[in-house]
């Protein structure tokens, strides 16, 4: 089951769809996939997909391999967060938008701010 | 009662980490009066890459009593970083009390040159081993990070969004724990430092510097819990309060990134006539963070608090009185031995040129784990 939600996630992501999880049971949603709810230990899960909008919970910068590099935390509309890197700089509670970048042979979601620089 | 302990640390120690090991082990038994034959039982903790280099070493629970040639009746591995040094004690104290054992062997380190050498921290010995570190790594190991200094940025940031909490606030933090590092012969850094030179330091992951951050360094340090005094000098300490706390979360699935565990592993504590704290240092985030959940202040004002109190080991609120591992180091990437051996020399009025007069009652807060996981706090005293 583990395995299936990792590569439902991944033929997600490679089509540019940025997937979560929602409980039926007590109605939480994640990110990180598991075979039960970490909430209620419910197994009736739903994999869903994203509109891709949410806002930045928290970002920093740091000189990575190509400059200056953003990490951070986003909170999507959907009520679940993520670890992402982020393409500009922002400040917490912007918005920001999901796109995807290609990793290792297979696309990952990084998230692209609708303000700032 | 703890009645020996001994810590060494090294920006670079050239020998193997079982070599240092034995030193910080034997010291440790010397002071406790205790011979290999005595201890029956054995706590250790380990990190990838620490002992020399390996990503592991096979079976420790043989290796080190091999080498040390003791042979427990009991062994535990406590594996939570930071706060596993104190677990260990208190554990040791419950087993020596219930008649279980006599004399146990409590051991935090290893070498973290090797892993700073070839720029790998804890958190990112995945690059170098090729092995996997969370369930999720295919969703989250993906993006470049510089953990754990950027999650503790995350935390910053989100606290000086949260609550106005400045740079100069944090910086407030390395700069009294310097003064009081600078009679500590423990110390790497004695060098008076002012706020003007922690926020002028390097930004490494905005908004911490360069000055907020430990430094990896070698060593170990040993404790020895037995029901026999024997030659040794320590006072008789024990154990007032203990509390433990693990959120196991990640933490873009807490309820918020700005508290700790040390909020529940303090429920209950009184402080009140704590005459030191030593509070786990691998940033000064941390340190105003557990300002914070313990209780000093309430949640957000811990810049105000730093601001305000005089927190040298000659002020009104003693916080890691030694300087903390910002200035001592870290030693394989845990200080949950930095700050209770500071605690115990401060108790056995050890602490040369730093010691905090009429020290009977010190708290000792250990955070640890991939990203804040873990705390325990501890109150020890006569
Ligand atoms: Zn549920």
């Amino acid at each position: 089951m583990f395995d299936e939600i990792k590569k439902e996630y991944i033929n997600l992501m490679n089509n540019e769809k940025l997937p979560y999880i929602k409980c039926k049971s007590c109605g939480n949603v994640f990110f990180y996939p598991r075979d039960y709810c970490p909430k209620c230990n419910s197994k009736n899960l739903e994999v869903k997909v994203s509109k891709g909008d949410g806002k930045v919970f928290s970002i920093t910068k740091f000189q990575g391999k190509k400059g200056d590099t953003y990490y951070g935390i986003v909170e999507m509309d959907e009520g679940f967060r993520i670890y992402s890197n982020i393409k500009n700089s922002l400040e917490i509670g912007d918005k920001v938008t999901v796109e995807f970048i290609e990793e290792n042979g297979r696309k990952i979601p990084i998230f692209k701010g609708l303000s700032g620089t | 009662m703890i009645t020996g302990f001994a810590g060494l640390t090294y920006k670079k120690f050239e020998g193997s980490t079982f070599q240092l090991l034995s030193d910080v082990v034997y010291n440790a038994m010397e002071m406790a009066s205790v011979n290999s034959n005595d201890i029956d039982g054995l706590f250790f903790t380990m990190l990838s890459g620490t002992f020399d280099g390996k990503a592991n070493i096979h079976f420790p629970s043989f290796q080190i009593p091999a080498f040390l040639g003791i042979k427990p009746r009991y062994i535990d591995i406590v594996d939570y970083g930071g706060p596993s040094a104190l677990t260990m004690v208190y554990r040791a104290e419950k087993l020596v009390n219930s008649g279980e054992i006599d004399t146990a062997l409590c051991i935090v380190g290893g070498k973290g040159s090797f892993l700073r050498e070839n720029k790998v921290t804890a958190d990112s010995v995945d690059k170098f081993y090729n092995i996997s570190l969370t369930p999720f790594d295919e969703f989250f190991r993906v993006y470049e990070d510089m953990n754990p200094v950027t999650d503790y940025a995350l935390v910053a940031k989100r606290h000086q969004k949260l609550f106005g909490t400045t740079d100069e606030q944090r910086a407030m933090i390395a700069v009294n724990q310097r003064k009081n590092a600078i009679n500590n012969e423990k110390s790497l850094y004695k060098s008076p430092l002012s706020v003007k030179d922690v926020i002028s330091s390097r930004l490494v992951s905005d908004p911490l510097r360069l000055l907020e951050i430990v430094y990896p360094v070698d060593g170990f340090h040993a404790f020895i819990v037995s029901k026999h005094q024997r030659n040794s000098n320590l006072r008789p300490l024990k154990i007032h309060f203990y509390g433990e706390a693990h959120w196991a979360e990640m933490p873009p699935e807490l309820p918020d990134i700005v508290y700790t565990p040390t909020i529940e592993s303090s429920k209950g504590v009184s402080l009140e006539k704590i005459d030191a704290f030593e509070l786990y240092d691998s940033f000064t985030i941390t340190v105003l963070l557990e300002i914070e959940d313990i209780g000093l202040t309430e949640k957000g004002k811990g810049g105000k608090f730093v601001e305000e109190k005089d927190t040298t080991f000659k002020g009104e609120i003693p916080i890691n009185t030694g300087g903390g591992s910002l200035n001592v180091g870290q030693p394989a990437f845990m200080s949950g031995g930095v700050i209770l051996e500071e605690a115990l020399s401060q108790l056995n009025g050890m602490a040369k040129g730093h010691q905090v007069e009429g020290a009977n009652r010190v708290l000792v807060n250990g955070i640890g784990g991939w990203n804040r996981g873990h705390a325990v706090t501890m109150v020890l005293g006569e």
